[in-house]
């Protein structure tokens, strides 16, 4: 009889918890691009004899060329470099630069480094650098290096309305931006008058976040010894939030985690 | 034991529907007729979860606003902020010209449409959330329109650097316009300014200052930020002067870099004031640049106004036909002054979509014509906007295939006898032919005959005589001139005599937008006259011709709407 009970309560909740997914299914695919955070709020203290994650991210696949942007206007000022699409920049050794890396469900640990200032440079119509983690409510400060003017635009995401659009006249050397309110995760940037100029600035809530170098190298340091979930974000390759890499960091430890994506499966 | 399963099974059915209604009871307040009108009036276009992926989205462009994401283009709030229940009240009701979006005053209820408001309130979850009613832009300090703000108005346009997007004149013709792209990765073309009747959100000036400070939310137009903060307009006018100086004096040079100076400490202060940190003084001179930047913007309003007409520009029928102008000397050439004499008539023009490959977004508003005869010529001088030259097809990875614009002016080959006789099919004829003359931007001065029995069956002529023709593209805009003899030996042209009213059509290609083949804009039958000489008026004006016409008009337009909906 209790069995009978039992199996009954779990296909009900089976059911119940199909519903729900069924109902969630549309946001689930979008939650595949985002970064994941822990449900708590961020708090910071001082981490003492904290450890080190660090690691190589690869590709595995065969690398395309990377493609030669056309430069449609403004070619006195844009056309004196040539520019390339880097949403997948792979260096020797099949090393991929630009992939965000990061501790999923870190709730506590030290605290942002107060005197970064995250910048954007437009410098000969090409934005750099292409990807960057700013802490949430910092602001953006946009230089324009250009006798040209740039439009920056900072696309909003479904969690929260007010994308950011303002243009950047010649005359405008410095711009401060900050995120639209409650911005969370990887957002596009884009100069909608120099539509080939594209950028990503992800808002994070903690420090604990590193983009890989040519090398593909990523650090994180100052981890409060424990068990953390290790995510990777990448534009063109995606994320592992579905089955993220399990890591433990000992006290004044170092532990070494290395990554192989793969391109996003074309929808 | 069996029974027992049963009484489970009926139990879990039970609790489903229990966990079911708690489910809906979690969703946001739901008014059972928003949803209803809802469903049954917007749903196909907006989609029932309001992602705006209806099953007619497919075909649209732009594409019908997707509500989850709380991007409002229209808005009188400032930017960032949602728009105001009575924001999305007015947008209903008046709809967007321009886009496939309809207005439904006349459709439904004052009511239905504040309950529908309700409803797609629901889809986005920050209407819930925030705690004070959005900021509304303020309209103080307004600069009434005149001559001299305008002037100020179109030096702030160049300064504004709006050209990048919307070109020179403003035609939506700006070098930045092919690559455009909404939030949502759709093209996005600027606005045509020289056609104010298909803004989006109205062409008051009001409403043209809305959109400068509120921004067009998810569009790729931007916000303002004063390129000269914290000059005067003067100083603006002067530090643009200088700027586009080749060489400037010691003194020229000194003056630039003081107003260089004062720019830069008033960026600083914009800066602080983001961040929270400026003190007394630096909010006094923010506030100061800020009502200079009000003003400018209000200078741009009365400029972008002063581009367009008032209203769309009444078709050419009844007292606005098309009359051909008799002048005893030679015709005129394209460039020749004398066609700023006469008045343009205005040949709206609808998207083809009875025959596939259709067209559902069509990009070309209208053909505008004029007309001169002599005793043995006539010479025509047609116009229309389109934003982009394109003379070949061409394929691009980000801007899709496109292909060459085009026009072809359409008459019967036999001018039907008495306005009640029948017309040759509007679509490139029928059972009846009609007589076109085909113009392509790759080869600008020529034109070619061609005899049509059908949208597919058309054929050159084989003999091509008596026409000349030359054609321009400057500043987003086409300009044609056609000349022909009034009388020819072709038994498949049209022969012209004054006094007779003549049916004339149009259909144009805008090879940026895919336009091809059917795929195309289109006209029905107007008609224009050579207008006989005073003297020896002898014809009297048939206005059932003008009846017709508009009734034909009026038809085609319905039928559309009903296609598009
Ligand atoms: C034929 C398709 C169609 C139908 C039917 C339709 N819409 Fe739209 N709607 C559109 C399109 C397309 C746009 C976007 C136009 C643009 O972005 O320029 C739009 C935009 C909107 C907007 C956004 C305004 C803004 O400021 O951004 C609202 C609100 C709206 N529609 C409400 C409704 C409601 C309510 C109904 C039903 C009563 C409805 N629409 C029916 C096509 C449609
Ligand atoms: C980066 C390109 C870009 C720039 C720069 C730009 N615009 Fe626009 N503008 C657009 C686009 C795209 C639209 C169409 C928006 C839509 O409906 O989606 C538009 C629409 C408009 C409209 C029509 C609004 C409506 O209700 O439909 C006006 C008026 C306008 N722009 C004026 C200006 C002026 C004046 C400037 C300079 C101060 C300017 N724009 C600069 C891209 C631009």
């Amino acid at each position: 009889m209790k069995t009978k009970m039992l199996t009954c309560l779990t296909l009900l909740l089976a059911c119940g918890f199909g519903l729900f997914v069924f109902a969630d299914s549309h946001e689930k695919e979008e939650d595949m691009n985002k970064l994941v955070f822990s449900k708590e709020k961020y708090k910071t203290m001082a981490v003492k004899s904290g450890g080190k994650i660090s690691g190589v991210v690869k590709f595995d696949g065969e690398v395309p060329e990377m493609k030669k942007l056309e430069i449609t206007k403004d070619k006195a000022v844009c056309g004196v470099t040539d520019k390339f699409d880097e949403a997948l920049v792979v260096g020797e050794g099949n090393v991929l630069k630009n992939t965000i890396v990061y501790l999923m469900d870190i709730s506590q640990g030290k605290d942002f480094d107060k005197e970064a200032k995250p910048e954007l440079d437009q410098k000969n119509c090409r934005f750099n650098p292409h990807v960057q983690i700013i802490p949430v409510g910092t602001a953006l400060t946009v230089l324009n290096n250009d006798k040209a003017t740039h439009n920056v635009h900072i696309f909003g995401t479904s969690k929260n309305n007010t994308s950011v659009n303002k243009q950047q006249t010649k005359n405008r050397k410095k711009m401060r931006l900050t995120g639209a309110k409650g911005a969370e995760g990887p957002v596009e940037v884009k100069c909608d008058i120099h539509g080939w100029m594209k950028a990503w600035v992800a808002y994070v809530p903690h420090p604990y976040f590193a983009v890989t170098n040519e090398k593909g190298e990523f650090t994180l340091e100052d981890v409060p010894p424990g068990e953390y979930k290790l995510g990777y974000w990448h534009e063109a390759c995606g994320t592992n939030n579905k089955e993220p890499v399990t890591v433990t960091v000992a006290a004044g430890g170092e532990v070494k985690q290395d990554f192989t994506l793969k391109l996003k499966e074309a929808k | 034991m069996r029974s027992k399963n049963v009484v489970y099974l009926i139990l879990i059915l039970g609790l489903l529907s229990v966990l079911n209604l708690t489910y809906a009871q979690d969703a946001p307040e739901v008014s059972e007729k928003g949803k209803e009108v809802y469903e049954e009036s917007c749903a196909h276009c907006h989609g029932t979860e309001g992602r705006g992926d209806g099953s007619a989205a497919e075909n649209l462009l732009p594409k019908p606003r997707d509500f989850t994401r709380g991007l409002y283009k229209i808005r009188s709030t400032e930017s960032g902020q949602l728009p105001t229940d009575q924001d999305l009240f007015d947008i209903i009701t008046e709809g967007m010209p321009g886009s496939s979006m309809p207005g439904w005053e006349t459709s439904l209820s004052a009511n239905d449409r504040w309950e529908v408001v309700a409803y797609i309130k629901t889809f986005y979850d920050g209407f819930k959330e925030s705690e004070t009613p959005p900021r509304q832009i303020s309209l103080e300090g307004k600069i009434p329109y005149s001559e001299e703000s305008v002037e100020i108005g179109k030096g702030l346009y160049t300064q504004f650097a709006c050209f990048e997007c919307h070109g020179q004149v403003g035609r939506g013709d700006g070098t930045s316009a092919p690559t455009l792209q909404d939030e949502w990765g759709f093209q996005s073309w600027p606005a045509n300014l020289a056609q104010g009747w298909n803004f989006r959100g109205g062409n008051d000036i009001d409403d043209i200052y809305k959109r400068f400070i509120g921004g067009i939310a998810g569009s790729a137009m931007p916000m303002f930020e004063d390129p000269a903060f914290g000059l005067t307009i003067e100083q603006s006018i002067r530090y643009n002067e200088l700027d586009n100086k080749v060489e400037m004096t010691e003194a020229e040079e000194e003056e630039y870099n003081q107003l260089d100076e004062k720019m830069g400490n008033a960026f600083e202060i914009l800066d602080l004031m983001a961040e929270g940190s400026a003190n007394e003084e630096q909010k006094q001179s923010y506030a100061t640049a800020m009502k200079a930047f009000y003003e400018k913007s209000w200078h741009l309003a009365n400029y972008v106004k002063s581009l367009s007409s008032e209203k769309r520009p009444e078709p050419a029928i009844g007292k606005n036909v098309l009359r051909s102008q008799y002048t005893e000397s030679d015709l005129p050439q394209m460039m020749d002054a004398a066609w700023n004499t006469l008045d343009s008539s205005y040949f709206p023009l609808v998207g083809q979509i009875i025959i596939e490959p259709r067209q559902f977004n069509p990009t070309i508003d209208s053909v505008n014509a004029k007309s001169f005869y002599n005793d043995t010529e006539v010479a025509f001088l047609f116009t229309w906007d389109d934003r982009t030259n394109n003379t070949e097809v061409e394929e691009n990875e980000d801007t899709g295939k496109t292909f060459e614009d085009a026009i072809a002016i359409q008459f019967p080959v036999k001018i039907p006898k008495g306005p009640t006789a029948e017309k040759p099919y509007f679509l490139w004829g029928g059972r009846k032919a009609v007589y076109l003359w085909q113009w392509k931007a790759s080869a600008v001065d020529k034109i070619t005959e061609l005899t049509a029995k059908g949208i597919n069956n058309a054929e050159e002529q084989e003999v091509q005589g008596n026409i000349e023709a030359k054609g321009e593209y400057t500043d987003g805009q086409y300009r044609l001139w056609v000349k022909r003899t009034l009388k020819t030996d072709d038994k498949k042209d049209l022969q012209l005599e004054p006094g007779v009213f003549v049916p004339i059509a149009f259909s144009a290609w805008d090879g940026a937008n895919g336009d091809v083949g059917t795929k195309r804009v289109i006209s029905s039958w107007y008609s224009f006259v050579l207008e006989p000489v005073p003297s020896s008026r002898r014809f009297i004006y048939p206005p059932l011709v003008a009846l017709l016409s508009f009734g034909l008009l009026v038809g085609l337009r319905e039928f559309v709407r009903q296609r598009n909906t």
